[in-house]
Parts: C-alpha cells; structure tokens; sequence
C-alpha cells in the first residue's frame, strides 16, 4: 500500500530520511490527507466564493444604512433583500460550506481512515451550492420568507435538505467505519453537529414551511432553530476545530481532557433550550421565556470549561502564535468566543436585554459570533489544511499576515462600532421624550465605522481568495522546506 | 396538522433517546476512562507530542540564512 502512495514534490526525500520507524504513521496520514482532497476543496472553493459574493452585499447593505439612495432604484438591491441575501450568503453558502469542508478532513483523520464515499459528499456539494444559488436569486427577486435565518424561498430548501442529510449518512457511515480506539473530542462535536443539522433544519421546515403552526408558536419555533443554527451547528464545528488544531501545533495534548469531556456534554444539554431569549418581553408564556434565560446562565458551563481548557493548554506556548498562522487565527477564533458567548449570556438577563434588543448591539454581537469566533477558526483550519492536500506550502506569509489583521482589526472596530452605536440607539429609543429622528441621526457615526470595517473584512477576503487560488494552482511554495506531512524536528 | 407534529415530536424524543443512548454507550466503552490517554490520540510517532506541526512563519525568517 504504502509503496504506491504517490507523495507530492520534496516531500518523498523527506520522508525517506525521517526514518522507517514513522514511515507506516506518515504513509497513513498521507493516504488519509489526500483521500479526502477533492471534496474539501470543492467545499473550500465553493465556500469562498460565496464569502467574496456575500461580504460585497454586506457591504452594499452597511453602506445603504448611511447612504440609503444608494442602488435603491433597483428593486432586487434593495436594503430588504440586500441584507438577507447576504446572511444567507455567508451563513449557508461560506460557513456551513467551510464548516463542511473542515468536517470532512477532521473526520476522516480523526477516524484514522481514508473518507469513504467520496462521492456522496461531493453529491452533496453540489446540491447545496444549487440549492443555495436558487435561494439567494429567489431573496433577490423578493420570495424571501419572514422567517430569520430561513429566508430561503420554500424551493430552495428541498435541495438544501437533500443536501444536508447526504452529509449526515457519510458521517455516520465514516464513524462506523473507523478505525478502533478512542474517540476523541473533536469527533464528538462534528458527529452531534452533522446529525443536530438535519434534524434542526428538517424540523423547522416542517412545522413551519410544510404544515404551519399558528400564532406565537410559529415565532417560538423560528428562534428555537435559529438560534440552534449557531448552538449546534456552527459551534460544535468551530469547537471541534479549535480542539484539534490548538494542541496538533503546539505539539501538546488538552490542558484537562475530562474538561474537554464535560464541555461537550453540557452544550449538549443545555443549549438547545436558549431560543427563546430572544423573545424576552414578545407575548409568550413566561415559563417558555424563564426556562431558556436559566438554560441561558447554564451555558457558562460549556463555555468556561472551553475558555480554561485553551487557555491552559496555550500558556507558556504564546511565542508559537508568532509561527503558525492556523494557531493566531484559531486562538483568536477561541477568545472571541468565550467572549462572544459571555456576551450572549449578558443579553439574556432580561433588564439588559430591554435596552439591547433591536439595536445595532444584536448586530455586533452576531458578527462578532459568526465572524470573530467560527469563521476566524475555519480560516485557521484552512491555513492548516490546505497545504496537506495540495502539496504545497502557501506563498506568502506576508499575505496571510495582512489577512490575519485586516480581519481583525476589521472584526473589532464593527463590533465596537455596533455595541457603542446599539447601546446609544436602545438608550435613547428608551426614552420616550428623545424625537426619533434624533435617535436615527445619532446612530450614523457607528454605521459609517461599520463600513469602514466592512471595506477592511472584504479586504482581507480577496487576499484569502488570491492566496488560495494560487494553492489550487499548485502556485504554493515546494521543496524540502515544506511542513505538509512532517514537521521540521522530525525530519532533520 | 396533528400528524406532522406527532412525528416530529416523536423524531424529537428519539434525538433525545439517542444522545442518552450515546452518553451510555460512551461510559461503558471505555471513552470516559483514561483521560491522559484520550488527550495524547491525535499524536502519533509521525506527529508526537513536544513537536509543533505549522511554522509557516518561522521557517521564512530561518531561509535566508541558510541558504
């Protein structure tokens, strides 16, 4: 077996001098690694297409908030639509994609087996792009439901369903196939994700596309999967990442595995009840309300236990952050999260809540989860990913350093623009003798921050898709320097 | 109407059925024992432990002066 293995340019001398002690584990890695090389670039390259398309309409979108003439004489780049075109965009079209396409590859290493049925991912693939084209073009042309986070008109989701349980039967199918020995962490949070999904997405499309409920229901049930979207999908992958690529870097196993251990069980326990704090104040039973902002509180459990078990496993190994980009982003993708969810938990408490809701704060806090925590990680994934399947090392590290702080930089000012400018617009909306005009006016410094921002995030989005189509070209960096399938140490 | 949701509070129940089913198959496998060992799976002698595995940033710094 081994010796049909075909490795990319300059890695096969390395591998000769690493010694025949590691050759049947770095043989395996490298049958496992290009094993799955086809679907998760196609879900990769799919998903920063859809990143690209969606942070331009975020922009249009932000840039509409100050300058609302702008492109408003066209009915299909209307605010309406222009905004929900590209939630959907980026949610389902860049990061459940990314999502995906670092699911597949952690899986399969994880299983420590070559991915099985490769063709029912890419399948999938591409039912979901179809699936997420249509919906986009169908938001355009105003089918959108007023359903949030489901705005998908009712034929999209079909294909999306389709979709989306093809890539639940290949997980299941790739963790009964897997090789024996002990699950780890990271397994369990995609395998929950990648069953959570379905069922998440299936529920909420029959009860309230199918057959509909009525009346208040209707909106409970919208919030109870909107907000599992983000709990049991995004950030058991996230998660799942986080927990992998952290010690795999650093050379160094997690901090507390029961930890690690306990964290996955109680997100599991706990989070699918904190829908229904964003409908704190709406015409709801208060028990309904009551239990989710408890259920809320108890997600510091999951939380803290993430947030202590990263950070001690990072502690003395800061100076690395110098080295790895996949560990500058995931580690920044970590500590936005802890924050992220901390806030999350703060909003719950319903006399904040009051001043927060439908403000620009919900906004920044959406970002700053979407954004700061799962799509930092996923870009980290990606840097540690994609030279493993490809062979070659990225070109430019000044490139990914102009990225790194571009999004950064990017991600904090929006999120500090809309946490100062919501707080202001719910104060004063608070405040029954403030005109509303006034309330409008003063919100205008922050929006126009905010696409600032944007124009910074879009920015460092066209230097990911340059830097990753250079790698799909083979344009990367080869030769004996490169750290694809060994590690320097190793090797010398 | 009423069918709908009976089959998806039953899909529902069984969701639930099977994450208890999974917690307990976990227990008595063995996945929540030996916490050391299960940390220490993802390394292996190819990638082991005390070996950093992404220097992309370092290792441009070392190039020119070994070349």
């Amino acid at each position: 077996m081994s010796a049909t293995v075909e490795i990319p340019g300059g890695i096969a001398a390395n591998r000769a001098s690493s010694g025949l002690q590691v050759e049947g584990e770095v043989v395996q890695r490298v049958v496992v690694d290009r094993s799955c090389r086809l679907p998760v670039l196609f879900f990769f390259a799919a998903g920063l297409a859809w990143l690209l398309l969606g942070s331009l309409f975020g922009f249009i979108a932000s840039f509409k908030m100050h300058h609302p003439e702008f492109l408003a004489d066209w009915s299909w780049l209307t605010w309406g639509r222009v905004r929900v075109a590209h939630l959907n965009m980026v949610a389902y079209g860049w990061a459940s994609q990314a999502g995906i396409g670092v699911g597949i590859w952690l899986m399969s290493r994880l299983c420590r087996a070559p991915l099985r049925a490769p063709g029912l991912t890419l399948v999938a693939g591409l039912f979901w792009n179809l699936g997420v084209t249509i919906g986009v073009a169908g938001i355009l042309a105003g089918h959108s439901q007023s359903i949030e986070w489901l705005e998908f008109p009712k034929y999209a989701t079909p294909l999306l369903f389709v979709a989306y349980a093809l890539v639940g039967i290949w997980a299941v199918l790739m963790f009964v196939n897997r090789r024996p020995g002990h699950v780890y962490v990271s397994q369990w949070y995609l395998f929950a994700a990648f069953l959570w999904f379905p069922w998440l997405y299936g529920t909420a499309n029959v009860i309230m596309q199918a057959f509909p409920l009525k009346g208040v229901t209707y909106g409970a049930v919208n919030w109870w999967f909107a907000h599992n979207v983000l709990g049991l999908w995004f950030t058991p992958i996230g998660l799942a990442a986080a927990y992998y690529m952290i010690p795999k870097v650093i050379g160094r196993p997690v901090h507390s595995y029961y930890l690690s251990a306990l964290g996955f069980w109680s997100l599991a326990l706990f989070y699918s009840w904190n829908g229904m704090h964003h409908l704190i104040g709406g015409p709801f039973p208060i028990w309904l309300i009551t239990a989710s902002v408890v259920a809320s509180f108890m997600m510091l459990i999951p939380v803290l236990t993430v947030a202590i078990n990263h950070h001690m496993t990072m502690r003395g190994h800061f100076g690395r952050l110098a080295e790895s980009p996949t560990l500058r982003f995931t580690v920044f993708g970590a500590m936005i999260y802890t924050l992220v969810s901390l806030q999350g938990v703060s909003m719950a408490i319903p006399a904040w809540n009051k001043i927060t809701h439908f403000t620009h704060y919900t906004v920044g806090h959406a970002h700053l989860g979407m954004y700061g925590f799962f799509s930092m990680i996923m870009f980290g994934s990606m840097y540690y990913i994609v030279p493993r399947l490809v062979g070659c090392e990225w070109r430019s590290p000044t490139l990914i350093k102009w990225h790194f702080w571009l999004s950064a930089y990017g991600i904090i000012l929006m999120v500090l623009a809309l946490s100062v400018g919501g707080f202001l617009q719910g104060a004063y909306l608070l405040d029954p003798a403030t005109p509303f005009e006034y309330v409008v006016k003063s919100t205008m410094l922050f929006l126009q921050s905010r696409s600032v921002s944007g124009v910074a995030i879009a920015s460092a989005h066209l230097i990911f898709g340059f830097h990753f189509a250079l790698m799909l070209l083979r344009l990367g960096r080869t030769g004996g320097e490169a750290t694809t399938f060994l590690s320097r140490e190793v090797r010398s | 109407m009423t069918l709908p949701i009976l089959l998806i509070v039953l899909v529902g129940f069984g969701l639930a059925a099977s994450a208890v089913a999974a917690l307990y198959w976990a227990a008595r496998n063995g996945q929540l024992q030996d916490f050391e060992r299960g940390a220490q799976s993802i390394f292996d002698e190819g990638e082991p432990v005390g070996v950093p595995t992404d220097r992309v940033f370092r290792r441009r710094t070392r190039k020119p002066k070994s070349a």
